[in-house]
């Protein structure tokens, strides 16, 4: 985004041919100067608020910073320490992934689902579309994990229906089993965003492929799977990368919902809480610097796989000739 | 701890917003009372701060204290700040980080090396030596727990003490007479197989049990490691108690859970106010605590709850007078001598005592404890003169301050133990892993 709005004033007039090249050149140094002005309150966000901060981190990452004293340069004891020496960094690493793996393609699924379903919907659509494109606008503040806590509290409503049909599970929030999954839900819950963008796909689809694939005698289950699913494929890849780079770094609901603790014992110690369990509460700054950049390394191989991956099944039209 | 998770005195939502409101309004005036005394004054406008933590009557109370101060002070400006409990820890920690911490701030006893070892706190002994600050009236052993490396760092502003909050009338139906100060932990764990034993139902229908399950929480730990003369900390980096030590422990709390002779697990994870402990659930007779949020059971629970001393081994018992909080000056202050009157004012100014009485637990002056003793009643008359009885039963010294991993290592142990309550990991293996990640906090 941010390159593309960059640029755009930075483009220089096209010059007439009247003029020198030299002079032109000089001309356009001095046409792009004012660029430059207004472009600078955004390079000094970009250089105070971005680089300057990820430099001192990558520093800190070789520190023992406690907030107290001065840093101490340790090497790469914190990136040892985490991949020997603890076992709750394996244990957040663990509740991550099996995060990421219940959750994101449970919320595409839906996503998906429902978006099939608003797309052949003639009345009400743009009610439906916003119904269920609320949550996403509500769910990441803490309001609504605070309610999603209560829901799932012992006592609370969720354990009261439970109870009511026989099954009595406790408070999900207390219960380590079961914890992990009050923010899946939560998460779950949120799927109208990909929502979205899968009906602006699915309105992308050529009428006519269905129009001959229901004269050929293609059923509605076969036209999803030979139409809608490879025409849809660049959607579902950039939902898919856009969820997993989220999910990996879910924080919100699982620091309100375990009250800032990760508990019931480190069930839902995310890895991004316990980053900042190690930086704020147990102040070793130097240490979570470390497992921040451990997490971005992690996201990068993970989207760089599924980049190499997406050769293989992502399908998009233009290709079609070459 | 002072104010522990399992004990601390119920924060209601209002008290929070009462408090928070409080804190603005005095903000307020405080920066309009600077302006007023800037023209008229004789010394020049000086402005500390100064930040605590507490509910809404600690809060109106503590404003009422710091206005007279600045009525004998004219020219000093105090701008005070509150919050709850774990916010204000970790804005100070932020604060203090950034080299602007208070000039005079409220401290919790865990903070005191982290803080003093790290140079935020300023030394107290000389302004204590030149009697800025006076502790004459105060114990030599209380003072002790301010202390890092042999400095003065902070000095406690209440002394408080662990205790056992029972309900009298279960204890009586099930034939178990009241705990005395030398009840033993074997005797503990048969009043809960009997009470359990009794087969009464809670309110949503589960069965009854002798008390909450200790196990997760640190000060029942060490009450229980001191009365076998162990103690949690060697040094400011080693531990006092071994693996076999804490097995121990675990093992005997995970037996009495697994009995049914205390509180399950799900109801022990829950519990982290008077309302919402075992005991405030219905759940439960008895709940591990505090003396200063003792008198919120009462309130709750009815008149048949009192408090009894923590089970001793073999009649030696394992409490001790913790500060319930301790005040320090910032090392950075640009006004040591006003933020010293200050310190001095709200522990040793007679007036002071009046007003803040018992909310910070009982006043370390002791002369000050006495006069305001006098006018207690009912649960707070009861926790005094428990205090009392304690004292005169006889208890080890306290520790100097825990060492600045304490925190950290604090979290850990709530942690494993619901490892081991949750079928995860069993007592040895909770506490090997508690050990190694103590050992990893009290090194850096």
């Amino acid at each position: 985004m941010s390159t593309v709005s960059t640029r755009a004033p930075a483009r220089p007039a096209p010059a007439t041919d009247r003029n020198p090249p030299s002079r032109r050149r000089r001309q356009v140094r001095e046409r792009q100067w004012p660029a430059y002005v207004f472009l600078t309150p955004w390079m000094i966000g970009a250089l105070v608020l971005t680089l300057v901060p990820m430099a001192v981190s990558l520093y800190l990452s070789f520190t023992d910073y406690n907030l107290f004293d001065p840093p101490h340069w340790v090497g790469l004891r914190n990136y040892t320490e985490m991949l020997t020496d603890d076992p709750r960094y394996w244990r957040s690493v663990g509740t991550t992934m099996l995060y990421v793996v219940v959750a994101v393609p449970l919320k595409l699924g839906l996503a998906l689902a429902v978006a099939t379903l608003l797309k052949n919907l003639d009345r009400g659509r743009a009610f439906y579309r916003s119904a269920f494109y609320a949550p996403s606008l509500l769910g990441a503040s803490m309001s609504i994990a605070l309610v999603w806590r209560a829901l799932f509290n012992d006592g609370g409503t969720v354990s009261g229906i439970l109870d009511s049909v026989g099954i009595h599970a406790g408070g999900w929030v207390g219960n380590p089993d079961l914890a992990v999954y009050v923010v899946v839900l939560l998460t779950v819950w949120q799927f109208g965003a990909p929502m979205v963008i899968f009906l602006a796909g699915l309105q992308q689809i050529s009428p006519d492929l269905y129009e001959a694939a229901a004269l050929d005698g293609a059923g509605r289950w076969r036209q999803f799977v030979s139409i809608t699913v490879p025409m849809l494929s660049p959607v579902v890849f950039f939902n898919l990368v856009l969820e997993i780079i989220n999910s990996f770094q879910v924080f919100t609901p699982a620091f309100v919902i375990s009250g800032g603790k990760g508990g019931p014992a480190d069930s839902t110690m995310f890895y991004t809480l316990y980053l900042y369990e190690r930086g704020f509460t147990a102040s070793h700054m130097g240490y979570a610097a470390a497992m921040a950049w451990m997490l971005l390394i992690a996201i990068a191989a993970i989207t760089l796989i599924l980049f190499r991956t997406s050769r293989s099944w992502v399908f998009y039209a233009d290709e079609e000739g070459r | 701890m002072p104010e522990p998770r399992s004990g601390r005195r119920p924060l209601p939502r209002r008290a929070v917003l009462a408090a928070a409101a409080v804190g603005l309004s005095t903000a307020l005036t405080s920066t309009l009372s600077a302006c007023s005394t800037a023209s008229g004054s004789t010394s020049s406008g000086v402005t500390l701060t100064f930040s605590w933590w507490g509910n809404d009557d600690r809060a109106a109370r503590t404003e009422q204290a710091v206005r007279l101060f600045e009525k004998e002070h004219p020219g000093v400006t105090v701008r005070t700040s509150s919050g709850d409990f774990g916010a204000y820890l970790q804005k100070l920690a932020t604060q203090a980080a950034g080299g602007g911490m208070p000039d005079v701030a409220q401290l919790d006893y865990r903070q005191v090396s982290q803080y003093a070892g790290g140079g935020a706190l300023m030394p107290l002994d000389d302004v204590m030596k030149d009697k800025t600050i006076r502790t004459s009236e105060m114990s030599r052993d209380f003072l002790r727990t301010g202390t890092y490396k042999g400095g003065q760092y902070a000095l406690p502003m209440g002394r408080g003490i662990t205790g056992y909050a029972y309900d009298a009338a279960v204890y009586k139906k099930a034939g178990i007479p009241a705990p005395q100060p030398s009840w033993t932990w074997q005797d503990w764990e048969k009043a809960n197989k009997g009470i359990a034993a009794l087969g009464l139902k809670s309110p949503d229908g589960r069965p009854y049990t002798g008390a909450n399950d200790g196990g997760g929480n640190e000060d029942v730990f060490e009450t229980w490691l001191r009365s076998r003369g162990g103690k949690l900390y060697a040094s400011q980096t080693e531990l006092g108690f071994t693996e076999d030590d804490l097995t121990a422990f675990w093992t005997f709390c995970d037996r009495l859970r697994r009995e049914g002779a205390i509180a399950q697990a799900r109801d022990t994870v829950q519990a982290n106010s008077t309302e919402t402990s075992p005991i405030g659930r219905g759940l439960a007779a008895a709940d591990f605590t505090w003396d200063a949020p003792f008198p919120g059971y009462p309130v709750l629970l009815g008149d048949s709850v009192h408090f009894a001393p923590v089970p001793t081994t073999d009649g030696r018992q394992g409490a001790y007078f913790k500060p319930s909080m301790l005040i320090g000056i910032g090392a950075h202050s640009e006004h040591p001598k006003e933020a010293a009157q200050l310190v001095d004012f709200l522990l040793n100014d007679q007036r002071v005592g009046d007003i803040l009485a018992f909310s910070r637990s009982t006043p370390p002056n002791r002369k000050i404890a006495a006069r305001v003793a006098k006018t207690l009643k009912g649960p707070e008359r009861e926790i005094y003169e428990y205090a009392q009885t304690m004292e005169r039963y006889g208890l080890d010294a306290p520790p100097t301050a825990p060492p600045r991993g304490d925190v950290a290592v604090q979290t850990a142990f709530i942690r494993e133990y619901q490892r081991v309550m949750y079928g995860l990991a069993t007592p040895r293996q909770a506490a090997r892993e508690l050990i190694d990640e103590a050992n990893r906090e009290l090194r850096s």
